[in-house]
C-alpha cells in the first residue's frame, strides 16, 4: 500500500544542510495498523508529511498503491493533533464533514447518507448542529476522524492525534479508533512517542532513531490479540524491551539539546 | 497598528446584550462573562449591565454638575444642565442632524472604500510572498503618516470639498485594515490548509473556503479599530478644512467662544462613535458570528 525505499530528506536551512532522514526503508501493507515510534526530533512527523505528500523527499522512492507520491492524494488523509486548528471553526459538525464531500464533487444526493453514517460511527450524530468550539477535545478528534473517513480514503495518516488529550479520553479514543479500524479495514500510519500507545494499537511498530540521519532501526511485530493489557506479561516484556532500546536514544537527544 | 494589540481586543467580545444564543460560537465567550460577574459579587442577568451603566452615567453627570457649578468657572466648563439646554434647540432646528449626517457620510465613504481596498490588497500581500516583500517596506513607512498629518497636502490636492475628507478617512482606514488582513491571511493555520488539501480541495478552494474565512476575525478587528480611528480623524479634518460637519461646528463655536455649543458637539461625537461601534458589533454578531470563534488548542 505504502512503500518507502532509501528515503533521504535534507533541509538546507542557512547554509548548513540538515539530514533529517537517511535511508528509510519500509513497506506498509493494506489494512495494517503501523506505528512510528520515537523520541521527539527523530523525524517521524517529517516522514509522515512526506507520506502525505506535503513535503517532497530529497531522494528515494515513495509510492502509494504503486504510484509515486507527488502531492496530497485523495486516498491518503492526514489527521492532526491540534483539532482546533485542523477543523473549520466556522462550520458546524455536519458542515465540517460535508466540506470534503463538496470539494470532491460527490453527488449531492449521497451527502446526507454519508454524513449520517460517519457521524454515527464516531457517536457525534446528536451534536451535528454544534460548532467545534462547543465540543470537548475528544469530540473534536472524533469529528476529525469522521471528516476524514467521509471521503473514503484508504490510508489514515495520524500525527500524534491523541497527544493533547487527557489520559482517560485518550483511552476511549484508542477504543474508538480500533473499532473503526476493525470495521473499515483502513490502513493506518500512526505517529507517537508513547510506547504504551504504540503497543496497545499497532500491528507493527517501526522504531526510529534520533536525528540527524534518522531512520527506522527496528520493526516489532505484535500478534497479541486486542484489546491488549499492559500488565499482561507478554505485553509487559515487549514494553520493557522497547523502552530499553529507546532509553539511550532519548538520552542522546537530550544531550544534543544541552 | 501592531499585531500584539489584537488579542485583547478580540477577547473583549463578551457583550451579553448582543450575543446570540447557542448553538453558535458565542457560547464560547460566556465563561469569561460569568467569571467577571463572580468577581464583583453583584447579581447576574441582562439587567445588571444596564443598571450599572445608568449608575455610572448618573454619577458622572452629578459630579460634573457640582464641579462646574461650585469649583470651576461655568463659562469654561458649562454644567450639563446648561449643555442640554443649549442642545435642545440645536436638535429641534435640525442643525445637529445636518452636521452629523454630513460627517457620517464622509466617514462612511472613506471607511467603506478604505476597508475594501485594505482587504483586497491585504489578501494579496498575505498570499503572494513577492508582492509582500516588495510593498511591505513602503507600507511600513507610510502607515506612520496619520490622516491628520495628511490634512495640509490633502487640502492642496483636493480642496476643502468632500473629496479631501473621503481621502483622509480612506487613508486612515486603509493601512489599519491592510496590516490586519495581511496578518490574518498569513496566520491561517497550516494544519487547516493541509486538512482541506487532503479532503480534496484545490488551491483556489483552499484560498477561498479556508484561508479567507480564517482571516475574518483579524479583518473585523482591523475594521473596528479603523472605524474608531475614522471618528478621530474626521474631526481635525473638518476643523482645518471644511465648512460643514461636526468638526466645523466645533471650530466655529470656538471662534465665537460658545463653550456651550462646543460641549454639545463633543457630546455628539461621543454618542455617535459609541452608537456606530455598537451597530458594527451588532452586525458582526448577526452575520459573522460563526467566523469569530477562536478555539483554544485542545
Amino acid at each position: 500500500m505504502l512503500r518507502v525505499a532509501n528515503l533521504r530528506k535534507i533541509y538546507d536551512a542557512t547554509k548548513q544542510p540538515y539530514v533529517a532522514l537517511d535511508g528509510v526503508d519500509v513497506e506498509i501493507v493494506k489494512g495494517e495498523f503501523f506505528c512510528l515510534l520515537g523520541p521527539s526530533g527523530c523525524g517521524k512527523s517529517t516522514l509522515l508529511n512526506i507520506l502525505a505528500g506535503f513535503e517532497p523527499a530529497t531522494s528515494g522512492a515513495v509510492t502509494a498503491g504503486g504510484l509515486a507520491v507527488t502531492g496530497a492524494g485523495r486516498e491518503r488523509v492526514m489527521f492532526f493533533q491540534d483539532a482546533g486548528s485542523a477543523l473549520f471553526p466556522w462550520l458546524t459538525v455536519e458542515e465540517n464533514v460535508r466540506f470534503g464531500l463538496r470539494v470532491r464533487k460527490i453527488p449531492r444526493s449521497e451527502w446526507d447518507g454519508i454524513i449520517d453514517k460517519y457521524l454515527r460511527m464516531v457517536d457525534l450524530d446528536r451534536h451535528r448542529g454544534k460548532f467545534p468550539a462547543q465540543l470537548s477535545g475528544g469530540m473534536r478528534q472524533r469529528l476529525q476522524i469522521a471528516r476524514a473517513l467521509a471521503v473514503e480514503p484508504e490510508v489514515l495518516l495520524m500525527d500524534e492525534p491523541f497527544g493533547a488529550l487527557d489520559a482517560l479520553t485518550r483511552r476511549r479514543m484508542h477504543a474508538v479508533l480500533l473499532s473503526i479500524w476493525e470495521r473499515t479495514g483502513k490502513t493506518i500510519v500512526f505517529v507517537t512517542h508513547d510506547i504504551a500507545e504504540a503497543i496497545l494499537l499497532a500491528d507493527r511498530i517501526g522504531m526510529m532513531s534520533v536525528g540527524p540521519h534518522s531512520t527506522i532501526t527496528k520493526i516489532f511485530e505484535i500478534d497479541h490479540p486486542r484489546p491488549r493489557d499492559l500488565t499482561d506479561p507478554k505485553v509487559a516484556r515487549l514494553f520493557h524491551e522497547i523502552e530499553a532500546l529507546l532509553a539511550p536514544a532519548v538520552a542522546r537527544s537530550e544531550a544534543a539539546v544541552d | 497598528m501592531t499585531n500584539d494589540a489584537q488579542a485583547p481586543m478580540l477577547n473583549a467580545r463578551d457583550d451579553r446584550s448582543t450575543a446570540p444564543t447557542p448553538p453558535t460560537p458565542a457560547a464560547a465567550w460566556q465563561p469569561r462573562a460569568t467569571l467577571r460577574s463572580g468577581w464583583t459579587r453583584l447579581g447576574r442577568g441582562p439587567l445588571r449591565g444596564v443598571v450599572l451603566a445608568a449608575a455610572s452615567l448618573t454619577i458622572a453627570f452629578v459630579v460634573w454638575q457640582l464641579l462646574s457649578t461650585y469649583v470651576f468657572n461655568p463659562f469654561l466648563i458649562p454644567p450639563p444642565v446648561e449643555v442640554i439646554r443649549t442642545a435642545i434647540p440645536m436638535l429641534l432646528s435640525g442643525e445637529i442632524a445636518a452636521d452629523v449626517s454630513i460627517s457620517m457620510v464622509r466617514v462612511l465613504v472613506g471607511f467603506v472604500s478604505g476597508s475594501l481596498a485594505g482587504v483586497v490588497l491585504g489578501v494579496l500581500l498575505g498570499r503572494i510572498r513577492l508582492l509582500h516583500d516588495l510593498l511591505d517596506p513602503i507600507i511600513e513607512l507610510l502607515r506612520y503618516l496619520s490622516p491628520t498629518a495628511m490634512i495640509p497636502i490633502a487640502v492642496i490636492w483636493f480642496g476643502i470639498g468632500e473629496m479631501s475628507k473621503y481621502f483622509l478617512i480612506f487613508w486612515g482606514t486603509f493601512f489599519i485594515v491592510l496590516v490586519n488582513t495581511t496578518a490574518g491571511v498569513w496566520r491561517a493555520p497550516i494544519a487547516r490548509q493541509r486538512a482541506a488539501e487532503c479532503l480534496g480541495a484545490n488551491a483556489l478552494q483552499i484560498f477561498v473556503l479556508v484561508v479567507i474565512p480564517s482571516a475574518v476575525p483579524y479583518i473585523v478587528t482591523g475594521m473596528r479599530v479603523a472605524m474608531a480611528s475614522s471618528f478621530m480623524s474626521i474631526i481635525p479634518a473638518e476643523i482645518l478644512a471644511a465648512d460643514s460637519g461636526i468638526g466645523y461646528l466645533l471650530q466655529k463655536s470656538s471662534l465665537l467662544l460658545q463653550t456651550n455649543r462646543i460641549f454639545v458637539a463633543l457630546l455628539t461625537i461621543c454618542i455617535l462613535g459609541f452608537a456606530v461601534d455598537r451597530l458594527f458589533r451588532f452586525f458582526v454578531d448577526r452575520v459573522l458570528a460563526r467566523y469569530m470563534s477562536f478555539i483554544a488548542t485542545t
